[in-house]
């Protein structure tokens, strides 16, 4: 992916984060946990937006805080993630 | 619902519900006055594929999409919430192996599970902690190559008595850390609950870990994950399956409380006669319509993997659970004396109504995440 790509995948989970809590705005490498504007459902609800939207498939050898924490750390994970086939609900 | 249904759907409903009025309702009173579900009638549960409905039939489960899922617990839920709170741990077990465990722990637990050949339980209530999760005082010691030892005591814990594995969340010093640990490792003690308000055939269990040895190897993804990411994925399965459940007691009370009023004389006419009946009946059909409606929405986001599934299920949780505490409590006042009898299902109900509003999160918690979730995602104002 280049870094076109990867701008449009921030702008993406910019958009998504700022329709799920109250804050005005964010910058690319805000760190979302330490900064106590989200609430205990974000993570998971993250989690879930960046499989949807990009296809891939998070699994237990992604689960390291820094996969998640801001939305540069973000979108860098979604563009070295490859994508997966379409698969049921958290399969 | 029902019109909102596929046609595979449908027909699984209908083979739901025919299971449950054949093998299961028929029971359900002598099951609540034993405390305990008969092995034989696990079995037949397990036989018929119902405790691996939501894994894939890779796994030798059903590979069913939530919807179904959903409709399955609904129907149980019709006979007996403590029945169906046990496709309830096993679904939170399942399911949280199936996102979070490594190839090898797969490989060992979801063929069990989805055949039913062992009960999970999921192990994350403390005497000193219930919705509130961070205050876990189970601690994981960490021994050498990422092993842990693990001290703690879980309570409350739906089929304890009779599971086979438990996934147990703690903390690792600061981090939160989630585990699976067989029943026969040593170190683990298991004191059946008895003498509960509801959901007394459920299998409750208070369940201590002594020096428990936890090879890295059982640890389930992460420490540090616990909380933000692999509970939220067994308490998804775990209120879905509670919301379902919720709707089917509040169908049973439904059922239960309009065939009273049409038939019970009263004078020369009948209890529905009533209008102060036929509110309370209207407000339990208006009540149960509206629950099938959000679990149906709660499932179907679910199967559809959208990040608001885990608020719409909330609320469908939230609502049904609420609505068959209500429902419950009409149906016995319709009922009248007979109601409060332990040979009527409504007297059940009501008594099973009230650990729906419990598990899973309390009413509270809810109202605490779907508050706080309503005001951030409010429109903001124009800049």
């Amino acid at each position: 992916m280049n870094t076109t790509d990867e701008k449009t995948i921030r702008g993406k989970i910019r958009a998504f984060i700022l329709a799920s809590i109250h804050v005005p705005d964010l910058a690319d490498d805000d760190n979302l946990f330490e900064s106590g504007i989200v609430n205990s459902l974000f993570a998971v609800q993250l989690m879930t937006f960046l499989e949807k939207t990009f296809g891939i498939e998070v699994g237990p050898d992604d689960l390291e805080i820094a996969n998640f924490q801001s939305i540069a750390a973000a979108a860098g994970f979604v563009v070295r993630k490859p994508a997966q086939p379409a698969q049921p609900a958290t399969a | 619902m029902t019109s909102c249904l596929t046609d595979a759907q449908q027909t699984r409903q209908r083979e739901f519900r025919e299971f449950v009025a054949r093998h299961l309702e028929p029971f359900a009173a002598e099951w609540d006055r034993a405390e305990k579900i008969p092995d034989a009638t696990i079995a037949r549960i397990a036989e018929a594929g119902y405790l691996g409905s939501t894994l894939p039939e890779r796994f030798g489960g059903q590979g069913w999409d939530t919807v179904t899922f959903g409709l399955l617990n609904e129907a149980f839920g019709r006979a007996s919430a403590a029945l169906t709170d046990l496709l309830t741990v096993q679904a939170m077990v399942s399911m949280t192996l199936l996102k979070w465990g490594s190839d090898a722990q797969k490989s060992r637990w979801l063929p069990q599970l989805a055949r039913g050949e062992i009960i999970g339980a999921f192990a994350m209530t403390e005497p000193g902690a219930g919705s509130d999760l961070q205050s876990l005082a189970t601690r994981f010691t960490e021994s050498a190559g990422g092993a842990f030892r693990l001290d703690g005591t879980k309570t409350w814990i739906s089929y304890g008595q009779t599971a086979g594995v438990f996934v147990v969340i703690g903390h690792a010093g600061p981090l939160p850390v989630a585990c699976i640990v067989p029943r026969d490792a040593a170190g683990v003690k298991i004191e059946p609950i008895t003498g509960m308000l509801g959901y007394r055939a459920a299998g409750l269990a208070t369940v201590t870990f002594t020096d428990v040895e936890i090879a890295a190897t059982d640890v389930i993804g992460k420490p540090g994950a616990a909380l933000n990411y692999i509970a939220p994925v067994g308490l998804q399965y775990g209120r879905i399956s509670t919301a379902c459940s919720a709707l089917g007691l509040l169908r049973g009370c439904f059922e239960e409380a309009t065939a009273r009023a049409a038939t019970r004389k009263i004078g020369s006419g009948t209890v529905g006669d009533f209008g102060m009946i036929r509110s309370m009946l209207a407000r339990m059909g208006t009540d149960m319509h509206a629950a099938a409606l959000l679990c149906l929405a709660a499932c179907r986001a679910t199967d559809e993997r959208l990040p608001e599934a885990f608020t719409k299920t909330l609320m469908a949780k939230f609502f049904a659970s609420r609505a068959a505490v209500r429902a419950a409590s009409d149906a016995v006042q319709i009922w009248g004396a007979a109601g409060c009898h332990e040979d009527a299902p409504v007297a059940r109900y009501y008594r099973d109504a009230k650990i729906l509003e419990l598990i899973e999160g309390s009413t509270q918690i809810h109202e605490e995440l779907l508050g706080r979730a309503f005001i951030e995602t409010a429109p903001k104002p124009a800049r």
